[in-house]
């Protein structure tokens, strides 16, 4: 059968280039780092467009690569989670608190702080609104690993925030 | 979902792109393209050279072993002309022989 989705790299860019960024961001937690993952994952894309065959295709692609490409690069940088808040909180506090309310910018940086694969979990879980088995796909993880990332790191995330927030004390 | 995990999803939103990405990436896209294409060039070159070396070398062979095959020819016609001439001066002797004796 005759492929009828003919990929427009720029376009695949301009529709995901959001996402990609957002993910590596909430990874790494450095913005150049983002950046510079973004872009070798939309280079990897153009490298492989010809096994793309559709538009979902080329998403979850990117999401998959995003992931492990920003796993990588934190392995590579040894980023300690509390420096990485601080990190946040100094380089990109302005652009978080200008978008969303002062808690919610705190639930950001806290969530910057809990282990990589509770936050790898979470991250798409809230910002890519998957379900669980999206994610065990996604991450390439038994969905039963998935489920228990999700619920240990909203529960580590809940403790944090009423630690630190007194209005989120209710479910701790 | 409560409001903790409301407050999450709303924190947790994709952050536009910075507009550098795109533009850099361009700009990588551009070398890595002339990178593989001068990459391209240089394997099409070797490959070339490879090539004539290969036909240079089985010229080469090819006359040194017909310079070879010459030599061993004309060794064989240099014996055989040496056959010839010693069973000629055999005859020879037989004959000068048999005069002596009579």
């Amino acid at each position: 059968m005759a492929r009828a989705w003919k990929p427009d790299f720029e376009q695949l860019v301009d529709e995901h280039q959001s996402m990609v960024f957002s993910l590596a961001l909430r990874m790494t937690g450095d913005r150049g780092l983002a950046e510079e993952i973004a872009q070798d994952v939309f280079l990897a894309l153009d490298k492989g467009l010809g096994k793309i065959d559709s538009p979902l295709h080329a998403c979850h692609w990117l999401r998959r690569v995003a992931m492990s490409r920003s796993a990588d690069a934190l392995r590579r940088r040894r980023v300690r989670s509390m420096d990485m808040w601080i990190e946040i909180e100094e380089q990109h506090g302005a652009i978080v608190e200008e978008r969303v309310s002062a808690l919610g910018a705190r639930v950001e940086s806290l969530l910057a702080t809990l282990p990589e694969a509770q936050r790898a979990a979470l991250v798409l879980r809230y910002q890519e609104d998957l379900t669980p088995e999206e994610i065990a796909s996604t991450l390439d993880a038994p969905l039963a690993t998935v489920k228990s990332h999700l619920q240990r790191g909203l529960k580590l995330l809940r403790a944090k925030a009423a630690a630190h927030l007194k209005e989120y004390v209710r479910g701790s | 979902m409560d409001d903790f995990e409301r407050e999450l999803r709303a924190a947790v939103q994709r952050q536009p792109a910075p507009s550098s990405l795109k533009r850099s990436l361009m700009e990588r896209r551009r070398q890595a393209r002339v990178e593989q294409h001068r990459r391209m060039v240089w394997f099409e070159r070797l490959a070339a050279s490879l090539v004539l070396a290969g036909v240079a070398g089985g010229a080469l062979a090819w006359r040194k072993a017909e310079e070879h095959q010459k030599g061993e020819e004309a060794k064989r016609q240099v014996f055989a002309a040496l056959r010839i001439t010693h069973r000629a001066l055999e005859e020879m002797k037989v004959q000068l022989e048999e005069r002596d004796s009579r």
